[in-house]
């Protein structure tokens, strides 16, 4: 019996903006008085009219027909008759994940992005040449760590990507861009597109989106198929196995993080064919070794292999012992960027996480993830 | 003896130049204020993207003055120097002289060379209400400000006026009552904070980059509702500069010199509330500022408020202002770091050198 996976967020959706961002140029002169009463007035509005979470797409039922054809999701790509030239599609209108409408007049040709995943996304499409910022965590692929920084773990340089003049901005949503940066960069008149995915459905929206921006959706189209059906190959590879509980080893220092319930890498961990333990509450991000022991989790998975952490190191940790997965040895590390990272080797990364927890599956061996750690044989 | 002579003539020696300045007020002022006219322009023109300092001196001059300069920067340069630079600088003085002010409203009032614009859980208070703010399940962007400026406003004025409250109950002579009131109360919301922070999961960064400080969202409406705040909560703190001095003396005494004591302690205590309030709002929390100009401006001096409260307000807003410069030229550095890593050991020095000489 197999239970039915869903990309249904557990009710932790993140709060969405409503609607765009507040209009940038104020009267310099008004009261305090004034400003408060219409705080109030904005904070009811804002209570009043949230906006809807995203309709949750139940796409990756365990049957075993990968059928190309059934590419759900309501994709923000407008409709395109054949592969007309990109400068066609424009002048066109984007919806970002936030809800934010951007009118995009031409082919952006400076584009600034502001997360890994983006700068990913946006190489994979074939326009890497059209980047001209990235962050100081960019790491794939190679040519993008040369990329000029505009943002940082501490936010956006804003006078960087001023200065850059882009016509496209490509921000991380749920404050992984900060979100006075973004407010900041519109109110200076910069286009930006707030991209964030819940779910795995979402990471194949969120790069049809971003092909949509720049006018590269037959690349997006072709990206998002092949994702779809390698998705659909593993998932396949799965019916019918038992699901063990696993656990996600996030981290290890000074607690032990686990994913939270409902959270992207627990969709993740459940996609391929695990039983996620998971964290007490969806704002939770650590897991007491007390709870962590009374779940028992079968197979262990080290996000943080990347990070110097594996397998063999669990044995020594007080009270580890006391897991099935330490016991018979099934801890086994992934590329941790590869399977968390929204980008297009997501589907790359479901293949590794599934590889490691079912080992015996005819799944296809991933193509480019490592897992930092010695193999143990 | 001859070491003893010959260290007096050195130390004369060597200070003969604050000696100097410490009967011309007026000089002091007007250095300062030709010290912020320096840091302005320096702010406005360095910064992490290189514009040709010609450029900004035309951009200004064409925008502010009219002058028929032909255009021949870049549309980012004029945005970069006019909306990112500009209100930036300006904002770092206001809060400067805020936080200076209000130190030096605190150490007189509290008698404690150690009490600093966030001694009475002003500091705590905010950050509660900013964390509170960030994780509300609501964003409200009004005017370019947030919820958290807001929260942190109204978060500060609070603890405060709690702590008011409370430290009039008890029998302790007020002084000690409401510093230990201060503590206690602070130390209350500070643990609130820290529950607030454990639960806020991805939110965590933006509590955390408040609770260091920064200028790197500053705005020009962030200045045009900050800065009338400031400017009110000055007035009435220099207003009652003579109360201040008399309140040096001890409560008793002040009273004998015909002070309204309760009315004017009163007063003090709201306005450099006010003006710390509407600088943690803008910049999050800003340490050693408001600790050590007061004091810096006093070992030059003296102890007279009304010459302290005054060239503390101009000499800390040029240093915040060079301190931001600091910090945002390498990227973005917490402009708390930067001005302790700037005041902390030009402080030690000038304590080391007049240690024998220094007056509350």
């Amino acid at each position: 019996m197999v239970v039915p996976i869903s990309f249904v967020r557990k009710g932790n959706a993140p709060m969405r903006k409503t609607g765009p961002s507040a209009p940038s140029d104020h009267g310099k002169g008004f009261s305090y008085a004034s400003t408060l009463i219409g705080l109030a007035l904005t904070l009811f509005l804002a209570f009043g009219c949230q906006a809807p979470a995203r309709t949750p797409t139940l796409s990756a039922q365990p049957t075993p027909t990968p059928t190309l054809a059934s590419t759900p999701a309501p994709t923000p790509t407008p409709t395109v008759a054949a592969t007309p030239s990109p400068a066609a599609l424009f002048p066109r209108t984007v919806v970002d994940d936030e809800g934010t409408t951007l009118e995009i007049d031409a082919p952006p040709t400076d584009i600034v992005s502001l997360t890994p995943a983006n700068t990913e996304i946006v190489f994979a499409l074939g326009a890497g040449d059209r980047l001209r910022g990235g962050t100081d965590f960019d790491d794939y692929p190679p040519e993008a760590v040369d990329l000029p920084d505009v943002a940082t773990f501490t936010g956006v340089l804003i006078e960087k990507v001023v200065d850059i003049q882009p016509d496209l901005v490509l921000a991380g949503g749920n404050n992984f861009t900060p979100a006075g940066d973004i407010d900041r960069l519109r109110d200076l008149g910069i286009p930006v597109l707030v991209v964030y995915a819940a779910s795995v459905d979402q990471v194949l929206d969120d790069i049809n989106l971003i092909g949509a921006a720049i006018g590269a959706d037959a690349e997006a189209d072709e990206i998002t198929s092949g994702m779809r059906q390698r998705i659909d190959e593993v998932t396949a590879a799965l019916a019918g196995v038992d699901r063990p509980r696993v656990f996600y080893e996030l981290g290890i220092e000074p607690e032990i993080f686990g994913p939270a319930p409902g959270s992207f890498v627990a969709d993740m961990v459940s996609l391929a064919g695990g039983e996620p333990i998971t964290t007490t509450d969806p704002a939770v991000f650590s897991i007491s070794l007390e709870r962590l022991v009374t779940e028992d989790p079968e197979v262990i998975i080290l996000g943080d292999a990347a990070y110097g952490v594996c397998p063999q190191d669990l044995a020594t940790r007080p009270g580890w012992v006391a897991m099935t997965a330490v016991r018979d040895g099934r801890v086994r590390p992934v590329d941790d960027i590869v399977v968390t990272r929204p980008a297009p080797r997501l589907a790359e990364g479901l293949a590794a996480l599934a590889l490691a927890i079912h080992p015996d599956t005819d799944i296809a061996p991933p193509v480019g993830v490592s897992t930092h750690c010695p193999s143990p044989d | 003896m001859n070491t003893g002579v010959a260290a007096a003539r050195r130390t004369f020696a060597r200070s003969g130049w604050v000696d100097a300045l410490r009967h011309r007020p007026m000089a002091l002022a007007v250095a300062g204020l030709a010290l912020i006219v320096v840091c302005l322009v320096a702010g406005v023109a360095i910064g992490n993207v290189a514009i040709a300092p010609a450029d900004t001196l035309a951009i200004l001059a064409h925008r502010f003055l009219g002058w028929p300069v032909a255009v021949t920067w870049p549309q980012s340069a004029e945005t970069i120097v006019l909306e990112l630079r500009l209100p930036r600088v300006l904002l770092a003085m206001a809060v400067g002289a805020a936080l200076s002010l209000a130190g030096t409203t605190f150490q007189g009032l509290l008698r404690n060379p150690l009490a600093d614009p966030y001694v009475l859980g002003t500091a705590s208070g905010a950050a509660l209400g900013a964390a509170i703010a960030v994780l509300l399940p609501i964003q409200v962007a009004l005017l370019g400000l947030g919820l958290l400026h807001l929260f942190a406003f109204v978060g500060a004025l609070l603890a405060v006026a709690v702590v008011y409250r409370v430290s009039r109950l008890g029998a302790l002579s007020s002084l000690t009552s409401v510093l230990l009131t201060g503590y206690a109360v602070g130390s209350l919301l500070a643990a609130g904070l820290v529950m607030t922070m454990y639960l806020s999961g991805n939110n965590l960064r933006q509590i955390f980059f408040y609770l260091l400080g920064s200028f790197s969202l500053a705005s020009w409406t962030q200045l045009a509702v900050s800065l009338p705040i400031i400017v009110v909560g000055s007035l009435l703190i220099v207003s009652r500069a003579r109360s201040l001095n008399a309140l040096l003396l001890g409560e008793d005494t002040a009273a004998h010199l015909g002070i309204n004591v309760h009315r004017d302690r009163l007063t003090l205590l709201g306005g450099a509330t006010l003006v710390t309030a509407a600088a943690v709002a803008v910049s999050g929390l800003i340490g050693f500022v408001g600790l050590v100009v007061p004091h810096l401006v006093r070992l030059v001096v003296g102890p007279n408020a009304r010459l302290v409260l005054p060239l503390s307000a101009i000499y800390g807003a040029s240093f915040l202002a060079l301190a931001d410069m600091a910090a945002r030229t390498p990227g973005e550095l917490p402009v708390g770091v930067v001005t302790a890593i700037l005041g902390a050991p030009f402080f030690l020095y000038l304590l080391r050198r007049y240690r024998n000489s220094y007056a509350l």
